[in-house]
């Protein structure tokens, strides 16, 4: 079994555009998540969502930006669990950029996950915490299923 | 060797059958396996079974499989905004 999450996407904009998407807080908000992430080796940053108490997720994954090579390449660490001190699984998310026919060729590697204490917790809460996370994208961006009248 | 055990859990015999490798290779498979923490063993009667830990495997499964959503979606989002962006610019 693959322990790692890996998609790669061609957008028609060049590397510096989807490169401004990827590390501006105000653009990272639109399609991603609130964050108070900075462009800066070691800076450690948090992605908000809606947490969910009962299921061991307390809504925040935890970052810390590891490698930045401007408009090439961007990666952080990547921790969730359920909070209120307990241990955080880890992982790593990392992005690369490549400039193909006038466009981007985006390649997203999310890897590094690890059996911990913490994860059998997430048993209780799959299929919830699934649908609430496509009710949430549904709420950030009414346009998504063209329902929304003009 | 996991995929095979998550259906039933099988005697070391019996998983050694479905591999072209020596009965060694596939006990030191095994080894790997079990320390990793995904499969345990029991001796039943006169024969050691392999049985896949479900749990840890089960939830760690659970989680890529949400992050695989997660992140298509939030892509797919992305292209949204990409392609508005484009068709502004280029009216």
């Amino acid at each position: 079994m693959a322990k790692f999450i890996q998609h790669q996407i061609f957008y028609p904009n060049p590397p510096e555009v989807v490169w401004d998407y990827l590390t501006k807080p105000e653009l990272m908000a639109l399609w991603l998540m609130e964050s108070n992430f900075q462009l800066v080796v070691g800076h450690e940053f948090q992605f908000r969502t809606k947490g969910k108490p009962d299921a061991c997720f307390d809504g925040v994954f935890y970052c810390k930006v590891l490698e930045i090579v401007p408009f090439k390449k961007l990666s952080y660490s990547w921790k969730f669990g359920p909070g209120n001190g307990h241990k955080l699984n880890n992982s790593v998310v990392s992005w690369t950029l490549n400039a193909k026919d006038n466009g981007t060729e985006l390649l997203l590697i999310h890897n590094g996950f690890e059996e911990t204490e913490t994860l059998p917790m997430f048993a209780l809460m799959n299929e919830g915490w699934l649908k609430n996370i496509q009710k949430i994208l549904h709420l950030i961006n009414p346009t998504i299923d063209g329902t929304t009248p003009a | 060797m996991l995929h095979l055990l998550s259906k039933d859990s099988l005697t070391i015999n019996a998983l050694a059958e479905n591999f072209d490798m020596s009965r060694p290779a596939v006990s030191k498979h095994i080894k790997v396996l079990y320390n990793a923490g995904f499969i345990s063993i029991q001796d039943i009667g006169r024969e050691r079974h392999c049985i896949l830990k479900q749990d840890g495997f089960k939830v760690l499964q659970q989680w890529l499989e949400y992050y695989d959503t997660f992140w298509g979606s939030k892509l797919k989002k992305l292209e949204a905004l990409l392609n508005d962006k484009t068709k502004n610019e280029r009216p």
